[in-house]
């Protein structure tokens, strides 16, 4: 966006791009610097896209801030390092920064400096953050911060992100570099292009359009996949490498070997460290990745994720649902009666109360599982795990996936981007929509109240185990399906592990408090909308029906209950189930009810499974409405409306085991998500494999509902 | 113990250490180089994980988890 030697941003805001090694703090700082809410976490690759905001300082236009995902050199391996090497190699593009604060963590500066080397021969202006100086002190460090910055010629700032300590020195130092950034021009490279590179950068220095040798190296070597490289250049790049027998990865070695062996004297005049000892984390991990408790701790941990579920969750629960109720009855009491006030207390209120009701439990799920991305713990769970995931197909970090998909399939998805390997990357992504996600609760929920007695077995409620039950079933789907499509789909790729493990740390409560918070506020609004939405369409389909169709169902009414005398209360029940099948709704059920007729369910229940393609919470909001209609009585819980449903065929309950049954297991394989399936488009970049997904799910489905319907009725 | 010499680190048990000489592979290599891995650093064999396949190694001051076709392409002297 601009070259270096100007500082005239009277027309666009300055860029100032935060950099570094994949957990160093950088969404920490992003948050401190712009007041946003930024992800962060402590696991290697928590920000996998780029998330720009705005900093103020004084005395300059706005700055834009942007927070790029952690990489740990100019060679990229995925998709989320890629984005980096994409952005600061073209200089054209909206997001190449003015400047870069480069933040590393102080305590492991000896490996963090190689990218900031490279980054610095791009000739950029920079800033060197040491972040985490919470630590300097706890780890017996002595930093000499004038020292290093005279030596790599860059100002240098101590900074905590989590202490807040150093950020005000930092915009300063921001500031001051945007308004000079000849200042700190690099005198010499860190590294000149070796004998390997040679040859390669003589025959294209010219065609390049690079800013100096170094970029037109990085240009060299990643040609064939920079989006800003026009194909005639990335001819021309390839037949220069194979003209003078360019190896790129063996370039790559020379190069990296030689920044560390030229920056290395520096951190070992500059930083001087205490005996190491084994640290608290190596302690730690003793036990959390032994091989034998190791896993074990690892299925604890899960039960008691259950356990806070169930057992934390009831009395909150119990507070809204009363509060739904009061504000129905309410309503009720001082709306006059109508088709409106049926509108707004059975179909909206109740189905919104139908899904809030699970806030709790949803809030909770959140909860867990971010502090155990906080905390440290999902990098181990990845270690614990991989050996078996491969053999499934899939890379100990898929696990990571796999346990936030039982919060919400979108981050989940979005989180494989840090899988280098494409197969494995794609069978997750293909997978993890089968774990339970938080909008099935309330589905499980109600369903398993009609499919399961209540009860106890040694202490555990029937109804609880059913629960852990479903999600079990979900896992296991997930493992299978992952196994069969490693078995259809060939790949030669190499696949990698290759994990750091962090130290552990105690979670910031702050920004727990405030992750969850946000997920709960997010899953409230768009449930909401959906529900409102939905609420309102199905009503207008189920009142109004084709011209005709409507009287003439009123009037056969009519002549039925002339015949046989029915009561009033009965007259109008058979009049809204009648007028409910002439309606528009009416006839979209009883058009697939013949589909899924094998899996014990009525066209009422078809209408239901009609809005779920939408958004799976949709559900509970539709049995709302579709069983509100007419019937005189005020049962606000959906649950007793659907439990009085007769079938009109059989005079049995619609609800039965067999049917409950049937429905959860559709419910557990169905992909009733619109927006996971647009995040699967994105994140494979087609709509192959969001349609092989919605089918294979779907058909899984289908076939093991009616399955679990034929032997149990 | 010590490792004899310049042998492949996936062929040790759990507890062994020695210095990295050099890496069999390049695109191992590549990516070793970094995360910090580099010839020179002390390498030691914290555990093996469970389901085999995997270790627990620390590198210098840094832990990381490694499969054993990765250590298979780092020799030890
Ligand atoms: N002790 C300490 N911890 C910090 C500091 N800054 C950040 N952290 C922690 O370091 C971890 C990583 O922070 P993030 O801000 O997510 O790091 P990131 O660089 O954005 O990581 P990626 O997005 O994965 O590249 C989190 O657990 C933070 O709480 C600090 O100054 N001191
Ligand atoms: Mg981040």
């Amino acid at each position: 966006m601009a070259n270096p030697g100007t500082s005239d941003f009277s027309i666009t805001s300055p860029v100032v791009g935060l950099v570094g090694n994949p957990n160093s703090g950088k969404s920490s700082l992003f948050n401190l610097l712009t007041g946003l809410r930024q992800r962060v976490g402590n696991f290697p690759g928590v920000t996998v896209e780029k998330k720009s905001g705005v900093m103020r300082i004084e005395n300059l236009p706005p700055v834009e801030i942007i927070d790029f995902p952690g990489a740990y050199s100019c060679y990229p391996t995925s998709l989320d390092e890629r984005l980096v090497v994409q952005e600061l190699t073209n200089p054209k593009g909206d997001l190449f920064p003015d400047a870069i604060v480069y933040v590393a963590d102080v305590t492991k500066l000896d490996k963090h400096l190689l990218l900031f080397t490279q980054l610095r021969d791009l000739d950029l202006p920079m800033i060197l953050v040491l972040n985490m100086a919470d630590l300097i002190e706890e780890e017996g460090l002595q930093v000499d911060v004038t020292g290093l910055s005279r030596r790599l010629g860059v100002p240098v700032v101590a900074v905590s992100a989590r202490a807040n300590k150093g950020v005000s020195e930092l915009k300063k130092a921001i500031a001051d570099l945007l308004r000079n950034p000849q200042e700190f021009r690099p005198e010499e490279p860190f590294y000149e292009p070796g004998v390997l590179a040679r040859d390669v950068l003589g025959d294209l220095r010219q065609e390049l359009p690079a800013r100096n040798d170094y970029h037109a190296l990085l240009l060299a070597h990643h040609a064939s996949w920079l989006k800003h490289v026009p194909e005639k250049t990335r001819h021309k790049v390839q037949e220069a490498r194979v003209k003078n027998g360019f190896h790129s990865l063996r370039a790559q070695v020379e190069e990296t070997m030689e920044r560390y062996d030229t920056f290395e004297p520096i951190v070992r005049d500059t930083v001087r460290r205490a005996k190491n000892k084994s640290s608290f984390s190596e302690r730690v991990d003793d036990i959390l990745t032994h091989r034998v408790f190791g896993p074990m701790i690892f299925v604890l941990i899960m039960l008691l994720l259950f356990q806070a579920l169930f057992a934390w969750t009831g009395w909150p629960m119990e507070g809204i649902e009363w509060f739904f109720e009061t504000l129905g009855n309410t309503v009720r009491e001082n709306l006059s009666e109508g088709w409106f006030t049926d509108l707004l207390v059975d179909g909206i209120i109740a189905g919104l109360g139908g899904v809030l009701v699970f806030v709790p439990q949803i809030a909770a799920l959140f909860l867990f599982i971010t502090i155990l991305e906080e905390v440290g713990y999902m990098a181990r769970a990845a270690y614990l795990f991989d050996s078996l995931m491969q053999r499934f197909g899939l890379n100990g970090r898929s696990v990571v996936a796999l346990i936030s998909g039982h919060a919400c399939a979108i981050p989940a998805i979005m989180s494989t981007r840090t899988i280098a390997n494409w197969k494995e990357r794609l069978l997750t992504i293909m997978v993890t929509p089968l774990t339970s996600c938080s909008a099935r609760i309330p589905v499980y929920v109600i369903l398993i109240s009609f499919a399961v007695p209540k009860g106890t077995f040694f202490g555990f409620g029937y109804q609880g185990l059913a629960f852990a039950g479903l999600y079990f079933l979900g896992i296991i789907s997930a493992m299978l399906s992952a196994l069969i499509f490693k078995l259809v789909l060939k790949s030669r790729e190499r696949s990698f592990l290759m994990l750091e493990m962090p130290d552990y740390r105690t979670p910031v409560w702050r920004n727990v408090g405030i992750t969850v918070w946000q997920k709960v506020k997010s899953f409230i609004m768009e449930a909401g909308k959906i529900i409102l939405l939905i609420s309102i369409v199905l009503w207008g389909l189920s009142t109004y029906g084709p011209s005709g169709a409507m009287e003439e169902a009123r009037a056969q009414v009519q002549k039925t209950v002339e015949e046989q005398g029915l009561s009033d209360d009965d007259a109008a029940d058979l009049l809204a189930s009648e007028q409910l099948e002439a309606s528009y709704a009416g006839h979209v059920g009883k058009f697939i009810e013949p589909v899924i007729q094998p899996l014990g369910y009525d066209w009422k229940i078809g209408i239901a499974l009609f809005t779920s393609f939408a958004a799976r919470e949709v559900f509970v909001g539709t049995m709302a409405t579709i069983y509100s209609i007419g019937s005189a009585d005020d049962e606000l819980r959906i649950r007793d409306r659907m439990a009085e449903e007769i079938n009109p065929r059989t005079g049995e309950q619609v609800y039965n085991p067999a049917t409950a049954w049937s429905l959860l297991v559709f419910y557990v394989f169905a992909m009733m998500c619109m927006s996971t399936l647009a995040v699967t488009k994105r994140e494979t970049g087609g709509w192959k494999w969001p349609v092989i997904q919605f089918t294979f799910m779907t058909a899984l489905a289908y076939v093991s509902a009616m399955v679990v319907y034929q032997v149990l009725s | 113990m010590p490792f004899p010499r310049s042998t492949a680190a996936s062929h040790f048990v759990a507890g062994m250490s020695g210095t990295i000489e050099r890496f069999t592979n390049e695109n191992l290599a590549c990516k070793l180089l970094d995360i910090g891995v580099r010839p020179g650093s002390r390498l030691r064999l914290v555990r093996k994980g469970p389901f085999g396949g995997s270790w627990y190694v620390k590198i210098d001051q840094q832990c990381l988890a490694l499969r054993k076709q990765e250590l298979a392409c780092i020799l030890i002297k």
